[in-house]
C-alpha cells in the first residue's frame, strides 16, 4: 500500500524546470534512497516531499491524501503529525539541551513529555548526554538527539537530507544502523544522499538527473 | 509537562543562555523604564515640589475688608479657619499708617505685621541684621535707611498723629463759645504741626498754642515763638484765609500755612486722639528691590499699642494649591466682612509654568520610549536574522505561524517585565536624585509605579518585536534543507 505517490510532478522556476514529470511510489514501511548531482532536482523534490513547497504541475498523495494544492498552513499541519525530519547539518536550537531539543518536537506536535523524550535519547544512545548544550556534543552525537527528535512523534514517514554527509564513517554506522532499526520497526523512510554506501543500505535507490528520475536499482543484497 | 511550561522554558532559555545579545535589548528597555518611571514619578510630583517652590514668588491670595466693614485681627483668624491648615503657607497681616519722625520732621509709612509669617509669605525679603523679635523692634526699609542714615541698632522714635478730623463739617460744629479745638497740618517735610486754640465768648480766638517741633528750629520752629506771628490770630474768626487774616512768618511759609490749615480743620480736643511716641530699636534693614524699602515696619502688637486701634488693612496669603483650587478658597474664605482676590500675576504665571514643565517632562518620556522602542525593534530584529535557521528549523518542526509570533511575542514581553521591574527600581532612584538635587526634598515611592511601568515596559517591548515578529513568519522552513 503506497504511503507516498508522486504523479507526473513538475517544478518549473521561470525556463529551468527543477523536477520534469517526476512519479513515485513509496510503499508503507519501504525504505528509499535519492540520489543524484547536484542541480538533479533531489533538494526539490525533497522540499515537496516534506511538504515545505508545492509541485507547478501534478499530485502528491501522501497517506492517500492530495497534498499538492493545500494551503501552506495546512502543509504545516501535515509536515508536523505525519513527517520526521533529519538534516545534513543537524540544526539544533543552540540555547536548549539535548533533551529539550526533541521536546521542541513534541512540543508543536502535541504534549512535552520530558520522560518520553529521555528514552528517545536512550534509544540513539545519549541518555546520558540529556542536560548537555549542542556544543557540547559531537557532530554525531548533535546527528543521533535529531533522529531521536524525528522519531518521538513517531511520524509515518522519515525523510532524512543527507544525513550522514558531515558525519566520519564510525557516525555514519551508528546512524544507519539507527535506520535499520527504524525500517525493522515498520517506519517508512526516504534518504537524500550523495554517498553509494548511505544509497545501498536502502531496499531501492532512485537516481535523478535533470529532473527526471534516470534510474531505479533495487538493492539484491538488502538485508532485513 | 505542559505546553505553557515547555514554552516559558524555551523563551527563558532564549534569554538566559544567549547572554549578550539579550542584554542589549534588556538594557534599552531597563534605561527606557528608568527614564519613563522616574519621569512618571516627577510628573506627579513636580507639581507638589514646584508649587512649594513658588511659594517663595510672594502670596498668591489677598483677604481685605469687605465694602464698608474693617478687618481685625478677630475677623483674620475666623477667615483663616476656613483654610485646610496644610494648604496654608502662611498669612501676614498689614495695617499701614504714617508715623511722623519728629527728629527729622520726615513721616514714613509704617506696616504693622507679623514678621513670622512675612518669612513664609515673602521668603524673597531679605533682612540686613535680624527680623524684631522683641517689643519695640522694627525693620527700615532700606531707601529710608540710606535716607535718615539709621543702621542695625540705631534706634529711632516715630509719632503716631491721630487723625484730625474724621468727618467732614464737625470742625465747623465745633466752633462754639468757649470750645478749645486742637488740629493739626502737614507742614516742612511732611511733618505734622500742631495747633491748639481756646476760642472766646464770640468763638474768636482768644489763646493759641503752635506745637512746631518736628519743623526746622530756625524757620518753621519760630512760628511757636514769634510773638508777632502769633499775636496776629488773635481775635480772629475761624475759618482764617492766608494772607488776608494772617501773613506769612518770611522763612516759614510752609509752617505758616500748616497753621493756618491745622486751625481751619481743628476740632474739640479730644483726649485719646493725642501724638504718641515711642522709641524703637532698628534690628535690621529689609531689602527687597521693591517698594517695601521705602517702609518700615513693626508688630502688629506694637502698631497697635501706639495707635491704640486693632484694625487691618490686608492680609497677604500664601496658599499651596492649583489656580482651581485658589478660586475656590477665594470664594469660600469671601464673607463675614471680608472678601478675598487672588494675586492673578502670581497664580496665573504659576499655573502656566507648571503646564509647561509637565509638557517638557511628558515630551521628554515620549522620545525616550520612542528611542526605546527603535532600539528595541533593531536588536529584536537583528536577533531575528541571528536565529533564521532555528526559526526555519521550528517551522520545518511543525511550529506553525502563530507559535513564532508567541514565542518571539514571549521572548519580547518577558524582556520587558525584566527591564520594566528593573526601570521602576532605578527610575525611582533616578528622581530621587533629580528631586533631591533639584528641588532639594525627597519623594516617596508610589507603589503603584512597578506594576504601571513594567506593564508599560512590556507594551512597549511587545510594540518593537511586531516588526521582527514579521519578519521571523516569512523565513521559509526550507532554508534548513541542504546548503545554507
Amino acid at each position: 500500500m503506497a504511503l507516498l505517490e508522486l504523479k507526473n510532478i513538475s517544478k518549473i522556476y521561470g525556463e529551468l524546470k527543477a523536477l520534469d514529470n517526476v512519479s513515485l511510489h513509496v510503499d508503507k514501511g519501504e525504505w528509499v534512497a535519492i540520489m543524484g548531482p547536484s542541480g538533479s532536482g533531489k533538494s526539490t523534490m525533497m522540499n515537496i516531499i516534506g511538504c515545505m513547497d508545492k509541485p507547478t504541475k501534478g499530485e502528491v498523495l501522501l497517506d492517500g491524501e492530495d497534498i499538492s494544492r493545500l494551503p501552506g498552513k495546512r502543509l504545516t499541519d501535515i509536515r508536523r503529525d505525519k513527517i520526521g525530519l533529519i538534516f545534513q547539518q543537524f540544526h539544533m536550537v543552540t540555547y536548549l539541551t539535548a533533551v529539550e531539543n526533541v521536546m521542541v518536537s513534541q512540543y508543536y506536535h502535541s504534549m512535552p513529555d520530558e520522560a518520553e523524550a529521555l528514552e528517545a535519547l536512550g534509544r540513539v544512545g545519549l541518555r546520558e548526554r540529556a542536560k548537555h548544550l549542542p556544543s557540547q556534543l559531537s557532530g554525531g552525537e548533535q546527528q543521533r538527539v535529531c533522529v531521536a527528535r524525528a522519531l518521538i512523534n513517531h511520524p509515518e514517514l522519515i525523510l532524512a537530507d543527507e544525513p550522514t554527509g558531515n558525519l566520519d564513517e564510525a557516525n555514519e554506522n551508528i546512524v544507519l544502523d539507527l535506520f535499520r532499526q527504524l525500517h525493522r520497526e515498520g517506519t517508512t523512510l526516504i534518504v537524500v544522499t550523495h554517498d553509494p554506501e548511505v544509497a545501498e543500505a536502502a531496499q531501492r535507490t532512485i537516481v535523478l538527473e535533470h529532473g527526471r528520475v534516470a534510474r531505479e536499482v533495487v538493492n539484491e543484497n538488502f538485508v532485513e | 509537562m505542559t505546553k505553557r511550561r515547555m514554552f516559558l522554558r524555551m523563551v527563558t532559555a532564549s534569554l538566559l543562555r544567549r547572554r549578550s545579545r539579550m542584554l542589549i535589548a534588556l538594557l534599552s528597555i531597563g534605561i527606557g523604564a528608568t527614564i519613563l518611571a522616574g519621569m512618571v514619578t516627577i510628573y506627579y510630583d513636580v507639581p507638589r515640589q514646584m508649587r512649594a517652590q513658588m511659594r517663595s514668588y510672594g502670596a498668591n491670595m489677598l483677604l481685605m475688608p469687605a465694602e464698608g466693614e474693617t478687618l481685625d485681627s478677630e475677623r483674620l483668624s475666623a477667615a483663616l479657619q476656613k483654610l485646610p491648615e496644610e494648604k496654608l503657607v502662611g498669612a501676614s497681616p498689614y495695617r499701614y499708617v504714617r508715623l511722623d519722625m519728629t527728629s527729622r520732621q520726615q513721616s514714613f509709612t509704617t506696616a504693622g505685621t507679623d514678621f513670622e509669617q512675612v518669612q513664609k509669605t515673602s521668603p524673597y525679603f531679605s533682612v540686613e541684621g535680624r527680623y524684631p523679635e522683641a517689643p519695640r523692634e522694627i525693620l527700615v526699609g532700606k531707601e529710608i535707611a540710606e535716607m535718615i542714615g539709621v543702621k542695625e541698632g540705631s534706634s529711632m522714635e516715630l509719632t503716631w498723629q491721630p487723625a484730625a478730623k474724621d468727618a467732614s463739617g464737625s470742625a465747623e460744629d465745633d466752633r462754639v463759645p468757649g470750645a478749645t479745638l486742637s488740629g493739626s497740618a502737614r507742614g516742612f517735610g511732611d511733618a505734622a504741626v500742631y495747633v491748639t486754640a481756646t476760642l472766646d465768648d464770640e468763638a474768636r480766638i482768644a489763646e493759641l498754642t503752635i506745637d512746631a517741633s518736628t519743623q526746622t528750629p530756625e524757620y518753621g520752629g519760630r512760628t511757636a515763638e514769634d510773638a508777632l506771628f502769633l499775636k496776629q490770630f488773635i481775635g480772629k474768626s475761624l475759618p482764617l484765609s492766608m494772607n488776608e487774616d494772617v501773613d506769612v512768618l518770611s522763612g516759614a511759609t510752609v509752617t505758616s500755612t500748616a497753621v493756618v490749615e491745622a486751625l481751619n480743620a481743628a476740632t474739640a480736643a479730644d483726649a485719646a486722639a493725642k501724638p504718641k511716641t515711642t522709641r524703637y530699636e532698628v534690628t535690621g534693614i529689609l531689602v527687597t528691590g521693591g517698594e517695601e524699602e521705602g517702609y518700615v515696619f513693626m508688630s502688629t502688637d506694637d502698631l497697635q499699642t501706639l495707635t491704640g486701634e486693632d484694625r487691618l488693612d490686608v492680609a497677604e496669603l500664601s496658599v499651596s494649591a492649583d489656580e482651581e483650587q485658589l478660586n475656590a478658597y477665594a470664594e469660600a474664605l469671601t464673607g463675614d466682612g471680608v472678601q478675598a482676590r487672588l494675586v492673578k500675576r502670581v497664580t496665573k504665571s504659576e499655573t502656566a509654568v507648571l503646564g509647561k514643565l509637565q509638557a517638557l517632562v511628558f515630551l521628554v518620556t515620549v522620545v525616550v520610549l520612542i528611542l526605546t522602542m527603535i532600539c528595541v525593534s533593531t536588536t529584536m530584529m537583528a536577533v531575528v536574522s541571528e536565529r533564521r535557521r532555528e526559526i526555519g528549523l521550528r517551522k520545518a518542526l511543525g511550529a506553525s505561524d502563530n507559535s513564532i509570533r508567541g514565542e518571539f511575542l514571549g521572548e519580547g514581553m518577558f524582556l520587558g517585565l525584566l527591564g520594566g521591574a528593573l526601570g521602576a527600581v532605578l527610575g525611582f532612584v533616578f528622581a530621587q536624585v533629580v528631586s533631591v538635587n533639584v528641588f532639594n526634598s525627597s519623594i516617596t515611592f508610589q507603589p503603584l509605579l512597578l506594576p504601571v511601568t513594567v506593564l508599560v515596559s512590556m507594551l512597549i517591548a511587545a510594540a518593537s518585536c511586531l516588526m521582527p515578529i514579521k519578519r521571523a513568519v516569512a523565513i521559509d522552513p526550507a532554508i534548513v534543507l541542504k546548503g545554507e
